[in-house]
C-alpha cells in the first residue's frame, strides 16, 4: 500500500474510533447516535454514488433501486433463516445488486454518460413499480430483521454500521489509487486518452457500476436491520434523484463528502421539523446545493479541503526519497521495420483525408511525419491507433496486423500516442498519472523517466502542472510503457526555444533508452532536421516526398507545401 | 381482435403525448445543446396552475390561457438558469443541472399542489372525434398527435429551412462562437425553452384527466418522452414522433392483458434498453473527448 493512501486510511480509522467508543461509552445522547446511524447507512449509499458518479462522472439515477434490491435479498435470508447472520446476509445483499448494476451499465458504454441518465431514471421507475407490489418479506407476519447480538442496542448497531462504512471507506480509498482507480478519472476525463494508455473502457465503467452497485446493496442491507422492515417508498425513485443531488452537492467521492451528504439528508430534515417547518424543502435546498456545485464546479468537500490546505502550511518537496538512477530497462527489439503502413486512405464523407498514405519506421530509428496544418498528420496517427472507425490500407506493427484490434488493445501490444491537447484528468498527481500509462513502474523508474524529462516531482498533483510540461508528462508517460512504437503529436507545441533542443535530444535517446521506435510528428523544422533519420511530407492528404530530412527538405514540392508558393517568387 | 384494436387506441393520446414530448427534447437538445430532464416538469407547472385556478372557480379556457404562461415562464425561467451559468457547460454538466432542477421543481411542485392529494383536472375536450372500424378515437387523441405531428413539421422547417435554424445547429455546442457571429443566442434560447414551454405544457393538460394527475406523476413522463428522443438517436424529429406513439399503443396494449398490466411503467425502460443496445452495435468515439 502507498503512503498517501495508508495516511488517509489511518484518517478515516482514527476518526471513526473516536466517534464509535463516544457513542458506545454512552457520551451521546441515544436519539442522537440513532439519527448517526442514519447518517452513516446514507453515507454508505452516497460512497456508492460518489463511485459512479464523482469518479467514472456518469448521471446515475437508480442507486436507491440497488439499495432496494439489497436490502430485500436481507428480508428474504432473514424469513429463509439463512446461515450467517445479518453480516453475511448484508454481503450477499451486495452481490445480489452487482448483477443489476451490470445490466444497467451495458446499455452505456460505448456511448455518451448521458444515456446512462436515461437508462437509470428509466430503471428507477420501472424498479419503483415492480417494488410497489411486492411488501417486505416478513412484514405480514410481523418478522423483524434481527440485528446481531453483539450490535443489538442503538448504540452497538451504530458501532456496526460504523464499521461497514470504515471498511468500505478504506477499501476505496486505496482502490482509487491503484491503476483501476486512476482509469476511472482517466474515463471521466477523457475516454480517448484512457484508451491510448490501454485502458479497456468497458472494463473500466463496468467495474465501477458493479462496485457501486455492490456498495449500495450494502447500505439497503444496513438500512434494514436498522428498521427492522421497509416500505418501497424508502427506495423510490424521489430518493435516488435526491441523493443524486446531494452527492453533487457534497461530492461524495470523498469519504468526508459522503458523511457531509448523510449529515444534509438526515439533520436538515430533522432541523426543518424541530422548526415546525415542512421537510419536503430540504429537496429544494438540495436541488439549489447541487446547481451552485456544478456552477462553480467544486463540491462542498473539495472547498473544505482548499480551505484547510490554505491554513496548513504545503508540505515541502521531500528530496531523496527515492532515488532516480534506475530507468526503466528497454525492451530488446529485433531488427526490421517496427510499423509498416501500406495504402492507408481516409474518407471523412467525400473528403479524403489520406489518400494511399505508405509509411515505413524502422525498429530503433526516429522518423518524422510532418506537412502543413490540415495534411493529415493527426488523422493518420487515429488511424494507426485505432481511434478512426474505418479506414482502408494495412497497419502492421512488426509482422502484425492491426485491423479489426480496438485502440485500448493496440496500446497494449505496442502502439502508443500522445495528444496535441491537454488529456491528463486533473485530478490525477503526476505519479498516478504514470502508473496509469505504465503498468508495473517502480517508485525508482518512475523518479528516474520524470527526471529524465525534467518533469515534477511524483506527489504532484496534475491540476498543479502548467500545459507545457503536461505535454512532457505525455511523452513521458508513453515511453515509461516501452511499447514497440510511440507516435508522438507535435510534442514541441508550446515549449520554449531552449525546451525544444533538450525534448530533441532526449527524443533522440528514446530508441536506445526504451526499445521503442518513434514517429514524431511535427511543426518545428529544426527538432525534426535534428532527431530523425527519415522523413515523410504529407500534404492534402498525400505523401509528396520521403527520404533522409537534408534532402526531402530542400525539395521544391516541399517548400512550397509550407509556404504555398513557388520559392522562387517569394525571392522576387 | 377489436378488444386489442380498442386498447392499442386507448394508448393513442399517451403515445401523441410522448411523442410531443420526445420531439420538445430533441428540439431542445438540438437547438441549445441540453438533454432536458425537466421538460415534462415544466409542463406539469403550467398544468397546475389551471387546475389551481379551475378549482378556484375561474372559467376553464382563460384558465387553460393562463396556465400555458405558466408553462412558458417556467420553461424560461429553467432556460435562464441554463444559458446565464451554464451556457459553454459540456453536456453531461448540463444534464446534472436539468436532473438537479427536476428535483427541485418536484419538491416545490408537491409541496404547493399538496403533494399525492388528488385534484380535480377537468377534461378539457371530452368526447369521440370518429370511428375507427368500430372503435371510438378521442379528441384528445387526435388532439395530442395533431399537435405532435405539427410540432414535428415545424421543427423540421425550421432547422432545416430557416436560416437562423442551420445558424444554431452549426453552433448548438458553442453559443460563445454563435454570439461573435451576431446570433442572439440568448434571446433565441429563452425562445427555445418558452416555445418548448408552451407546447408541453398543453399536451399535459390533455393527458392530465387520464392519469392520476399529481406532481410527481406527471414530470415523470420525461421517462416515456427521452426513451422516445433515444429512439429518434435525439437526432431525427419523425423517428422520434414515431417512436412517442408506438411507445403509447404498447403501454395501451399491456394495459389489456392483465398479467401484465401493472407492470407497464416498466416498458419505457425495455425501450430505452432495447434502443440503446442497438445503436452501440459499432464502437465509436465520443467526438467532443
Amino acid at each position: 500500500m502507498k503512503r498517501a493512501s495508508l495516511r488517509a486510511s489511518l484518517v478515516i480509522i482514527v476518526v471513526a474510533l473516536i466517534a464509535g467508543s463516544a457513542a458506545y461509552a454512552g457520551l451521546l445522547p441515544s436519539y442522537w447516535v440513532f439519527l448517526g446511524t442514519s447518517v452513516l447507512i446514507t453515507g454508505v449509499a452516497l460512497q456508492s454514488l460518489g463511485l459512479v458518479a464523482g469518479r467514472t462522472g456518469m448521471i446515475a439515477l437508480c442507486q436507491m433501486s440497488f439499495t432496494g434490491v439489497g436490502a430485500w435479498t436481507v428480508g428474504y435470508l432473514n424469513i429463509a433463516e439463512a446461515p450467517g447472520g445479518l453480516p453475511i446476509w448484508i454481503l450477499v445483499g451486495g452481490l445480489a445488486a452487482v448483477p443489476f448494476g451490470v445490466a444497467i451499465g451495458l446499455p452505456a458504454l460505448r456511448l455518451r454518460g448521458i444515456n446512462l441518465a436515461i437508462v437509470t431514471l428509466s430503471f428507477a421507475t420501472a424498479f419503483d413499480t415492480i417494488l410497489a407490489t411486492m411488501t417486505y418479506p416478513g412484514q405480514t407476519d410481523f418478522l423483524q430483521v434481527p440485528r446481531p447480538e453483539l450490535f443489538d442496542s442503538d448504540e452497538g448497531y451504530f458501532v456496526f454500521v460504523l464499521l461497514f462504512y470504515v471498511a468500505i471507506a478504506v477499501a476505496l480509498e486505496i482502490i482509487s489509487r491503484t491503476r483501476l482507480g486512476a482509469s476511472w478519472l482517466a474515463v471521466r476525463h477523457s475516454e480517448r486518452a484512457a484508451a491510448a494508455h490501454g485502458v479497456s473502457i468497458a472494463t473500466a465503467k463496468l467495474s465501477a457500476f458493479a462496485i457501486s452497485a455492490f456498495v449500495a446493496g450494502i447500505s439497503g442491507g444496513l438500512l434494514a436491520g436498522y428498521l427492522g422492515t421497509l416500505v418501497a417508498e424508502n427506495f423510490s425513485m424521489m430518493q435516488s434523484l435526491s441523493l443524486y443531488a446531494v452527492s453533487v452537492m457534497a461530492g461524495a467521492h470523498f469519504a468526508e463528502g459522503a458523511i457531509i451528504g448523510g449529515l444534509l439528508v438526515v439533520m436538515f430534515p430533522e432541523l426543518l421539523r424541530r422548526l415546525d417547518w415542512p421537510q419536503d424543502i430540504g429537496n429544494v435546498f438540495f436541488a439549489i446545493g447541487a446547481t451552485q456545485a456544478l456552477a462553480s464546479g467544486e463540491t462542498m468537500s473539495q472547498t473544505f479541503r482548499r480551505q484547510f490546505r490554505k491554513l496548513l502550511p504545503a508540505p515541502a518537496p521531500k528530496a531523496g526519497d527515492a532515488t532516480g538512477q534506475n530507468l526503466p530497462k528497454a525492451v530488446e527489439r529485433t531488427a526490421g521495420p517496427a510499423l509498416t503502413i501500406e495504402g492507408l486512405t481516409v474518407r471523412y464523407g467525400s473528403v479524403v483525408a489520406l489518400n494511399n498514405v505508405s509509411l515505413k519506421v524502422a525498429a530503433g530509428t526516429v522518423a518524422g511525419l510532418i506537412g502543413p496544418n490540415g495534411a493529415g498528420k493527426s488523422t493518420f496517427i487515429d488511424a494507426v491507433a485505432g481511434f478512426l472507425s474505418s479506414y482502408q490500407g494495412s497497419v502492421r506493427l512488426g509482422n502484425k496486423p492491426l485491423e479489426g484490434v480496438p485502440a485500448h488493445q493496440r496500446a497494449r501490444v505496442g502502439v502508443r500516442r500522445t495528444w496535441q491537447t491537454n488529456r491528463i484528468a486533473p485530478e490525477l498527481t503526476v505519479g498516478g498519472y504514470l502508473a496509469l500509462a505504465a503498468k508495473g513502474l517502480s517508485a525508482g523508474e518512475t523518479k528516474a523517466v520524470l527526471d529524465w524529462l525534467d518533469c515534477p516531482h511524483p506527489d504532484t498533483l496534475m491540476a498543479s502542472v502548467d500545459a507545457g510540461t503536461r505535454r512532457l508528462l505525455d511523452v513521458a508517460g508513453v515511453v515509461a510503457a516501452r511499447p514497440a512504437v510511440v507516435l508522438l503529436d507535435e510534442p514541441a507545441a508550446g515549449q520554449s526555444h531552449e525546451e525544444t533542443l533538450r525534448l530533441g535530444q532526449r527524443i533522440a535517446e528514446i530508441p536506445k533508452l526504451f526499445g521503442s521506435a518513434v514517429l514524431l510528428v511535427e511543426h518545428d523544422m529544426d527538432l525534426v532536421r535534428a532527431v530523425c533519420s527519415e522523413v515523410t511530407v504529407l500534404d492534402f492528404g498525400q505523401v509528396i516526398a520521403a527520404g533522409p530530412p537534408a534532402r526531402v527538405l530542400s525539395e521544391r514540392a516541399v517548400k512550397k507545401a509550407y509556404l504555398g508558393i513557388e520559392e522562387e517568387s517569394v525571392a522576387a | 381482435m377489436n378488444a386489442l384494436l380498442t386498447s392499442a387506441v386507448a394508448g393513442l393520446t399517451a403515445g401523441g403525448t410522448y411523442a410531443l414530448l420526445g420531439v420538445c427534447a430533441v428540439f431542445t437538445y438540438r437547438l441549445v445543446a441540453v438533454v432536458n430532464f425537466t421538460g415534462a416538469a415544466i409542463g406539469t407547472a403550467g398544468t397546475f396552475v389551471l387546475i389551481a385556478l379551475f378549482e378556484a372557480g375561474f372559467p376553464i379556457w382563460p384558465s387553460v390561457l393562463a396556465g400555458i404562461a405558466a408553462g412558458t415562464l417556467t420553461g424560461v425561467a429553467v432556460g435562464y438558469i441554463m444559458t446565464r451559468w451554464f451556457g459553454e457547460a459540456g453536456a453531461s454538466t448540463k444534464a446534472a443541472v436539468t436532473v438537479a432542477l427536476l428535483v427541485g421543481l418536484m419538491a416545490v411542485g408537491l409541496r404547493l399542489t399538496g403533494g399525492q392529494h388528488p385534484h380535480n383536472m377537468p377534461e378539457l375536450l371530452p368526447g369521440s372525434a370518429f370511428r375507427l372500424a368500430g372503435v371510438e378515437v378521442t379528441i384528445a387523441s387526435v388532439l395530442t398527435i395533431g399537435l405532435a405531428v405539427l410540432f414535428t413539421i415545424l421543427s423540421d422547417l425550421f432547422l432545416n429551412r430557416t436560416k437562423v435554424g442551420l445558424n444554431l445547429r452549426a453552433l448548438a455546442d458553442r453559443p460563445m462562437a454563435a454570439e461573435l457571429l451576431g446570433v442572439r443566442v440568448q434571446l433565441l434560447s429563452l425562445l427555445v425553452w418558452g416555445m418548448t414551454g408552451a407546447f408541453t405544457t398543453f399536451a399535459l393538460m390533455i393527458i392530465a384527466p387520464q392519469r392520476s394527475p399529481n406532481f410527481m406523476t406527471l414530470s415523470l413522463l420525461v421517462v416515456p418522452a427521452l426513451a422516445a428522443a433515444l429512439v429518434g438517436a435525439f437526432r431525427s424529429f419523425w423517428w422520434t414522433l414515431a417512436g412517442g406513439i408506438a411507445l403509447g399503443i404498447v403501454e395501451g396494449l399491456a394495459s389489456s392483458i392483465d398479467s401484465i398490466s401493472q407492470y407497464r411503467s416498466a416498458i419505457p425502460f425495455l425501450v430505452v434498453l432495447a434502443v440503446l443496445l442497438w445503436s452501440q452495435r459499432e464502437a465509436r468515439w465520443d467526438e467532443a473527448r
